[in-house]
């Protein structure tokens, strides 16, 4: 038996262990669910420590002299201060700083690459069909969110309507994941069929 | 009965057509309209989770760009399992294509933190990434010495699970001005149509049918066309319970009216 087949044969195994919860809650699917998280906890510190620690932070600073990185590492090295009841509050500089330099990155992200192109590509051609179905389903959406007065009358309808595009919406959102939930599936499926049983070429 | 419809239609396919959409044409349009040797970021930032609908866009896609002789320049941003998958799926392209590392293509590997990388990369990649994912230095690879940032990318073809995707549009693409196109997950692809709207994004595919028009249009026959065969069918039996459970509502619901 090869290593190959070995590891097909094992991932094969925990697909069927995982599906097996459709059954019922049992221990061949508890056991694929805590080799799964454990595997990623530990793989995942696995990187961080090659890609972060020591290719951007200890080898930078040994081998090529770039001493400032010291700053962040010691901004790092602080939030693990948590875990001393004493001195805890150290980490709340660390803290300071992603905060701050995640909401300066943030709003111009949002307001440059979100807000404005989509404010900019509603103000559209009335001529057209497409044009009035977007402005008015815009307009109509945006009246629904609006609660400072009652929905009644002409604002009530055109919050009727917003409902309508809402609605819309999530049924083209809801089609999208079902599709996306049988592709898991049939992934699976590919897999079992093709690698595991050779059934399928 | 969803796994004998998904599982029949695999053993015995049937080909039921797969039309082609708009976004997905011009996804592909912009790719086969990029002059021999240009350069183009693929990235592959999504999880082992979401691979049947991802990983076939970024095989179609590095085929069609070998194909052409593009350069390509594979990067990911997910740390569990991504970088795997992308050195798996690279390795592969590129025998086929007799494609040479560091020449035709580079990968850049896995770097921690989203946005500090996308906006670090606009700067110089060499900052980010001072190696590549073999561990070795940026500046001895002949691509790389051509290409310092963004300026000197033609095309970003994102393929993504998650709201990195959102980055690219929002730093990389609003900031930077490269051009953009992405294959994302059916879950995330109602959300992603906006870009096109808004001319951030040249082109989309959506899930493991985009996936397959984009295959079908590269002329790539993969697991994605293989798998539109069990989409479709499950698709209509959920048709078919959705209008079932509807008329046994309404039945119900006018016998109790009767009463």
């Amino acid at each position: 038996m090869s290593w190959e087949f070995f590891g097909i044969s094992l991932s094969a195994l925990l697909t069927l262990s995982l599906y097996s919860f459709l059954y019922k809650d049992n221990p061949f699917y508890k056991l694929a669910e805590h080799i799964f998280a454990g595997i990623s906890a530990g793989y995942y510190v696995g990187l961080i420590w090659h890609s972060v620690i020591k290719q951007q932070l200890w080898s930078p600073m040994v081998k090529e002299g770039q001493y400032l990185l010291i700053i962040p590492g010691i901004l790092g090295a602080l939030m693990f201060t948590r875990f001393i009841s004493k001195i805890s509050w150290l980490s709340r500089l660390s803290l300071a700083f992603v905060v701050g330099n995640t909401a300066g990155i943030t709003i111009i992200q949002q307001l440059h690459g979100m807000v404005l192109p989509q404010v900019r590509s509603t103000f559209l051609n009335l001529t057209t069909l497409g044009g009035i179905i977007m402005v008015v389903g815009v307009i109509s959406t945006i009246i629904y969110f609006y609660f400072s007065k009652e929905h009644k009358g002409a604002l009530g309808f055109v919050a009727q309507v917003g409902i309508w595009f809402i609605m819309i919406s999530f049924g083209a959102s809801f089609g999208y994941t079902v599709m996306a939930r049988v592709s898991l599936l049939i992934g699976r499926a590919q897999f079992l069929l093709t690698n595991w049983l050779h059934i399928i070429k | 009965m969803i796994g004998v419809a998904v599982i029949l239609p695999l053993i015995f396919p049937l080909g039921l057509p797969l039309g082609i959409t708009q976004p997905s044409k011009n996804l592909y349009d912009k790719v086969e309209s990029l002059k021999e040797g240009s350069v183009v970021l693929l990235t592959f930032d999504y999880y082992p989770s979401t691979l049947p609908e991802t990983e076939p866009m970024s095989y179609a896609a590095l085929r069609h760009l070998f194909r052409k002789n593009i350069k390509v320049i594979t990067v990911t941003t997910i740390p569990l399992g991504a970088l795997s998958v992308m050195e798996n799926v690279v390795k592969n392209v590129a025998r086929e294509y007799d494609k040479k590392y560091g020449v035709d293509y580079v990968n850049l590997g896995y770097k921690y933190g989203y946005q500090a990388v996308l906006l670090g990369m606009g700067r110089r990649i060499e900052d980010i990434f001072p190696m590549d994912a073999y561990n070795n230095k940026l500046e001895s690879l002949p691509l790389m010495q051509r290409v310092k940032n963004y300026k000197d990318v033609d095309f970003i073809f994102v393929v993504s699970d998650n709201a990195t995707v959102d980055y690219w549009i929002s730093l990389v693409n609003a900031q930077f001005g490269t051009p953009m196109g992405a294959g994302v997950t059916a879950v995330m692809a109602p959300k992603c149509y906006s870009y096109l709207q808004t001319n951030q994004m040249v082109g989309l595919l959506g899930g493991m049918k985009g996936a397959a028009e984009y295959e079908k249009l590269s002329l790539n026959y993969g697991k994605a066309i293989r798998g539109m065969d069990p989409q479709s069918i499950v698709h209509f039996l959920i048709i078919f319970f959705v209008i079932l459970g509807n008329l046994g509502y309404f039945i119900t619901r006018k016998k109790e009216g009767l009463k």
